[in-house]
């Protein structure tokens, strides 16, 4: 299974927001710890609603939760 | 583990054990429609038992509705389990056009029935594993 080109800070905003744990985590944004999990270990992509309700949370821009790498992607459709 | 792959777990390997039932049954033909149905309410009480254990264990997880990760991974699952369901009913056809006895096509479909639930929630299990 290949690598999905998005990376995140989830685990570092927890930490900076007083250990907030994937539970209190996922309860506040309306998923599973699972799902936090997998979001945080780079495994999901989540829908830009629940990425935007992550980024509510931490009360930071959804650039400083998820960033997209370009290099990592073969599947970048080519410019005209 | 999450309450959900648990769930899937407990009914895969019921689902396995009823197909093996299924299949060792076969012979007996239309005289074993209560060995079949002996079967089918030993599955439902047995996954209703375990599923209340399960989410006795984890309440606050059994109450939490599906999540999008959670809902993908059922309709992928569920479109693999679909392909098979597919292939077996053909199979079905094929097995009452050999045979010619209506009782070995519905056996072979309800054994169908059965490997495509299987392949469904064994797929689901190996999503859950996976993450995604």
């Amino acid at each position: 299974m290949p690598p999905l080109p998005i990376t995140n800070t989830i685990r570092k905003l927890r930490f900076e927001h007083g250990e907030m744990t994937q539970q209190d985590l996922a309860e506040r944004v309306g998923v599973t710890r699972q799902t936090i999990n997998a979001i945080e270990l780079g495994k999901y992509s989540p829908s830009l609603e629940v990425a935007f309700r992550i980024a509510a949370v931490f009360g930071v821009r959804l650039e400083e939760v998820f960033s997209y790498d370009v290099g990592a992607s073969s599947s970048m459709p080519s410019e005209r | 583990m999450s309450f959900r792959e648990k769930c899937a777990w407990v009914s895969f390997v019921l689902v396995v054990m009823v197909l093996v039932g299924v299949a060792a049954g076969g012979h007996l033909g239309i005289a074993g429609f209560h060995y079949f149905l002996t079967l089918l309410i030993g599955f439902a009480l047995l996954q209703g038992v375990l599923r209340l254990i399960i989410a006795w264990q984890a309440p606050k997880d059994a109450r939490t509705p599906k999540d999008e990760r959670e809902q993908l991974i059922d309709l992928k699952a569920a479109r693999i389990g679909f392909y098979a369901l597919v292939g077996g009913v053909l199979l079905s056809m094929l097995a009452v056009h050999l045979h010619g006895n209506p009782w070995s096509g519905l056996h072979t479909m309800v054994l169908f029935v059965l490997v495509a639930w299987a392949i469904k929630l064994g797929a689901e299990i190996v999503y859950y594993r996976r993450g995604r």
